[in-house]
């Protein structure tokens, strides 16, 4: 080979190395909260938190709208922050709350000090309801369709831009 | 403030260096002995600046100058003062100026043990050595500048992680930096070369000890790592494929072929080219390695400051930087020595090429599996993880092969040889060998067949190290022999007490009341008592623990601390001899308490014998270079 | 008598090497499990409550007389392949296993062009 073609050829692997390797800065190398999307949500029943006799089976069966699922604990800093977001959401959809490894009285004093938008409030006590779900870091909200499909799901407390998404999700 | 001192003195390296180059650009023509004094004088003073600005640093942590960003978040009053200085180095931006004084200080290295090698080689060397040290100098000061300053000052700092406080984790950084940072300098003594048309085996002799040296400085590196590890962390293990402690390996692997290669070089005037993209490659894996772990994209127990915008800074240093050798290598390098690269088959330094090949493909595959990760997210959106299964998978059955070829390659002569006292001494020392495997199989009780096949290649290894060492009693002194003999005889060793360690090591979990005793495999842990101890930052609850096995008996403690700032909860282990193993042992403090307390208990079977064979793999590499040889004057 | 002592044999010590090695294989699983809060851990090695509450789910399935496999699908259903450490062998892995054998492949056809070029001399 000769020396030109030689040169042209590192340049063009070194640049393509160097592209490569400038969107792997970009993509998520993390886990992929998008594995479930699409897929059906994992069945669970939740016991509700005020009155042990009262249970919710979900995925629900036979509804023609959306819901949101929001697991949360009073223990969890950033579920204070995203709970104002959660009020605003409390309109617009259902929300099925999960309370993630809390004691009852924090629970309802939580719920009592900062208001409570959930529909339905759950008791995972010992996270395993979570991992059900495909859970792993709280505060973590899932909006389900009709169908019982997951159509998308957030890590992390909810901020301006994930409300305006779910807003347009749930139109 | 000093502070404001060390930002200055960092501008006027960067000013000094300029000049250095500028000056040598400019009179490159001219041959005046008295140009190359100014030209090493100038670089002289730039890396006095490095330095000052370095200790500048220091002092700002000891004295926990907050108005400066990186003392602000990664110190605070109540460290003690000698972590207080190994967080200058322990943040990114206080790291690359380490990196940076160890790339200038290899150029002074190379100054002052230079003076029987010709001026225009050394300055071509200096020069090269000189860009280098401008670009991550820029990047160090238009991106990550350790001086930053913050306002208002804060009264407090943020810094004070536990983890961190570990005398081997904060002198860990050094040695790897001395390490792969090091082979800068036999990266530029290439450049330069080429350029100078000095490329021969005159500059192999040369070279030699500027890979040596950071390559012993490497071995002791990832040693005094993976004892960190071991002692720290609380897992029995030592090495975990982690990507982060691949990227310190891949160099490792690379300049090991190097140093084989440049023997061969300077030997038999062959393997010219093998060389020079050796030398790239590692240097070239040393700043992959540094982007890998700075930049974000690896996930691992080794978190550092993961910034993907100075990760872009570092992969365009990447860039330029290989396309640039590369490029002089593709232009420079002289055709006429491919003529002399024939091997006969029976011959040390065809076993030389078969055991670089050897290497390239260790090296392949941790690459792969230490990148793959981050490709497949890039391509497809998707991830996984690469654990230790893929790396022992492939790896072990070349390792096996590899151990014969370390034991036959020496005994072979240099271009041929007489092949018939070789095949003897092969055969004999696979008699020997399976002798010592059977009787080690029968004391050990352990009849694996990849046990058997490790134990087998390694002592097949140490038995024709020994023999080499008995015949030759005389001539074992010189240094080439007494280098070459104890590193291969360490690296039989490792890979001995690995194979032992892995078959051999027991593992024990279980929860324990107080007074509860547990009997598994041959080992009883009883809980004795606890006890619990204040100190200044933390309080401490030890676990009393006795263990017998084999009518022996130890007592071990060890303990949950509970720091207050930041609340962190530490678990301590405790470890005791037995013969060549450790008796080990660690308490889980999550869980149910009343459950009883969580131990881990390992008896890690062998464990200081690898890290005798670390050591001995890093005195080989240390005797290479520390008498002066007969190096010729070019 | 014979019979009473192999009822002996049967009762005590069988189970005993079953629950080693059941215990032994539990141990295996949560090495295999990225712990997710974690930086780089498994299961195995990390305390965090992640760790714990999943280890609590994991014991329930084997003790359920669920299969390696059969948890592996459940846990990657969930948390996508990176979740285990082993990487599995699948279309996407494909070339993580391949290039090796490449670099094999292609290192011995170098190595055994030049070897023929040796000996034809």
């Amino acid at each position: 080979m000769k020396k030109p073609s030689k040169i042209s050829l590192l340049v063009s692997v070194t640049v393509i190395f160097f592209v490569i390797f400038y969107y792997s800065l970009k993509a998520n190398n993390k886990n992929n909260p998008n594995i479930m999307l699409n897929k059906p949500l994992p069945a669970i029943e939740l016991t509700s938190l005020v009155n042990t006799n009262l249970k919710q089976e979900l995925p629900l069966i036979n509804r023609d709208k959306y819901y949101l699922i929001n697991i949360w604990s009073s223990w969890c800093v950033p579920c204070r922050e995203e709970h104002s977001i959660l009020m605003k959401l409390k309109d617009k959809i259902k929300i099925y709350g999960i309370n993630y490894k809390d004691k009852k009285t924090n629970a309802t004093a939580f719920l009592n000090k900062l208001g409570n938008p959930f529909y339905f409030t759950g008791s995972d006590k010992d996270g395993s309801i979570s991992i059900e779900i495909g859970a792993y870091g709280i505060p973590e909200t899932y909006v389900v369709n009709s169908q019982g499909l997951i159509i998308f799901k957030h890590v992390g407390p909810l901020n301006k831009k994930i409300y305006l998404r779910i807003s347009e999700i749930i139109k | 403030m000093i502070s404001n001192l060390g930002a200055v003195l960092l501008i006027v390296s960067f000013l000094t260096t300029c000049s250095t180059l500028f000056l040598y650009i400019k009179n490159n023509i001219i041959q005046k002995s008295s140009i190359y004094l100014q030209f090493f004088l100038f670089y002289k003073v730039s890396f006095y600046l490095i330095l000052f600005s370095f200790f500048v640093l220091i002092a700002c942590f000891a004295i926990s100058d907050f108005s400066i960003i990186s003392v602000y978040e990664n110190s605070h009053t109540d460290k003690p003062l000698f972590y207080k200085i190994s967080a200058a180095w322990g943040n990114h931006e206080g790291s690359m100026l380490l990196f940076i004084l160890v790339i200038s200080l290899y150029g002074i290295l190379f100054l002052l043990n230079s003076k029987n090698i010709n001026d225009s080689l050394r300055a071509c060397t200096i020069f090269f050595q000189s860009i280098i040290q401008l670009i991550f100098l820029s990047f160090l000061i238009f991106t990550s500048n350790p001086f930053s300053k913050i306002f208002p000052v804060p009264v407090q700092g943020l810094g004070l992680n536990p983890i961190l406080q570990d005398p081997l984790l904060a002198i860990h950084p050094p040695f790897l930096y001395l390490g792969y940072v090091g082979f800068s300098l036999v990266f530029s003594l290439l450049l330069a070369a080429l350029i100078l048309k000095q490329y021969n085996s005159r500059w192999a002799s040369i070279a030699k000890k500027w890979i040596m040296l950071p390559w012993s400085f490497l071995s002791f590196g990832i040693g005094l790592g993976s004892f960190w590890a071991y002692y720290e962390l609380g897992w029995g293990g030592y090495w975990f494929w982690d990507p982060v402690e691949n990227a310190s390996l891949m160099p490792w692997i690379a300049s090991t072929a190097l140093i084989h290669s440049i023997v061969v070089m300077e030997k038999l005037k062959k393997l010219f080219a093998w060389t020079a993209i050796l030398t790239i490659l590692t240097f070239i894996l040393s700043l992959f390695g540094t982007f890998l772990v700075r930049s974000g994209v690896l996930n691992s127990v080794h978190a550092f400051a993961n910034d993907p915008e100075r990760g872009v800074y570092i992969l365009f240093i990447i860039t330029i930087i290989t396309l640039g050798s590369l490029i002089i290598y593709i232009l420079k390098f002289p055709k006429e020595s491919v003529n002399n690269n024939r091997f006969a088959l029976f011959s040390r330094d065809f076993s030389i090429l078969l055991n670089n090949y050897f290497l390239i493909f260790i090296l392949t595959v941790v690459i792969v599996g230490t990148t793959y990760p981050i490709l497949l997210s890039v391509f497809t959106g998707e991830t996984i993880s690469v654990g230790p299964q893929y790396y022992n998978t492939i790896l072990a059955p070349f390792i096996f092969i590899f151990l014969i070829l370390m034991a036959i390659g020496p005994l072979m002569k240099w271009n041929g040889n007489s092949p018939i006292l070789m095949k003897q001494k092969i055969f004999s020392f696979f008699i020997v060998s399976v002798f010592l495997t059977i009787l080690i199989s029968l004391y050990l009780s352990g009849y694996n067949f990849i046990f058997l096949l490790g134990v087998l290649c390694s002592v097949y290894l140490i038995v024709s190290v020994f023999h080499e060492i008995v015949m030759n009693k005389k001539i074992f002194f010189t240094k080439h022999n007494f280098s070459r003999l104890f590193s291969h005889l360490g690296f039989g060793l490792l890979i001995l007490a690995i194979t032992l360690n892995h078959f051999f090591s027991k593992e024990i979990n279980a929860k324990l009341h107080l007074g509860e005793s547990f009997f598994k495999q041959g080992i009883k842990i009883n809980f004795l008592k606890s006890e619990s101890s204040k100190e200044k930052n933390f309080e401490e609850l030890f676990g009393i623990y006795k263990i017998t096995k084999d009518n022996k008996t130890f007592i071990l403690k060890p303990s949950v601390r509970k720091y207050k700032q930041p609340q962190q909860f530490t678990s301590e282990t405790s470890i005791q001899r037995d013969g060549l193993s450790d008796v080990y042992i660690a308490m889980d403090y999550a869980g149910d308490p009343s459950m009883g307390m969580g131990v881990r208990f390992y008896y890690n079977y062998f464990i200081r014998l690898i890290w005798i064979s670390f050591a001995l793999i890093t005195i080989g590499g240390i005797a290479s270079f520390v008498r002066r040889g007969n190096e010729k004057t070019i | 008598m014979r019979n009473i002592f192999l009822i002996i044999l049967f009762v005590f010590f069988i189970p005993a090497q079953l629950a080693m090695a059941s215990a032994e294989r539990e141990i295996n699983i949560y090495k295999n499990i990225r712990c997710l809060v974690c930086q780089g851990q498994s299961l195995n090695d990390s305390n965090s409550d992640f760790a714990v509450d999943l280890k609590k789910v994991i014991k329930k399935k084997i003790i359920n007389k669920e299969t390696d496999k059969e948890i592996y699908k459940y846990l990657t259903e969930r948390y996508g392949d990176w979740i285990l450490f082993d990487p599995p062998l699948k279309k996407k892995t494909l070339l993580l296993w391949a290039l090796p054998l490449i670099t094999l492949i292609g290192g011995l056809f170098i190595l055994g062009k030049r070897l023929v070029f040796h000996l034809k001399q």
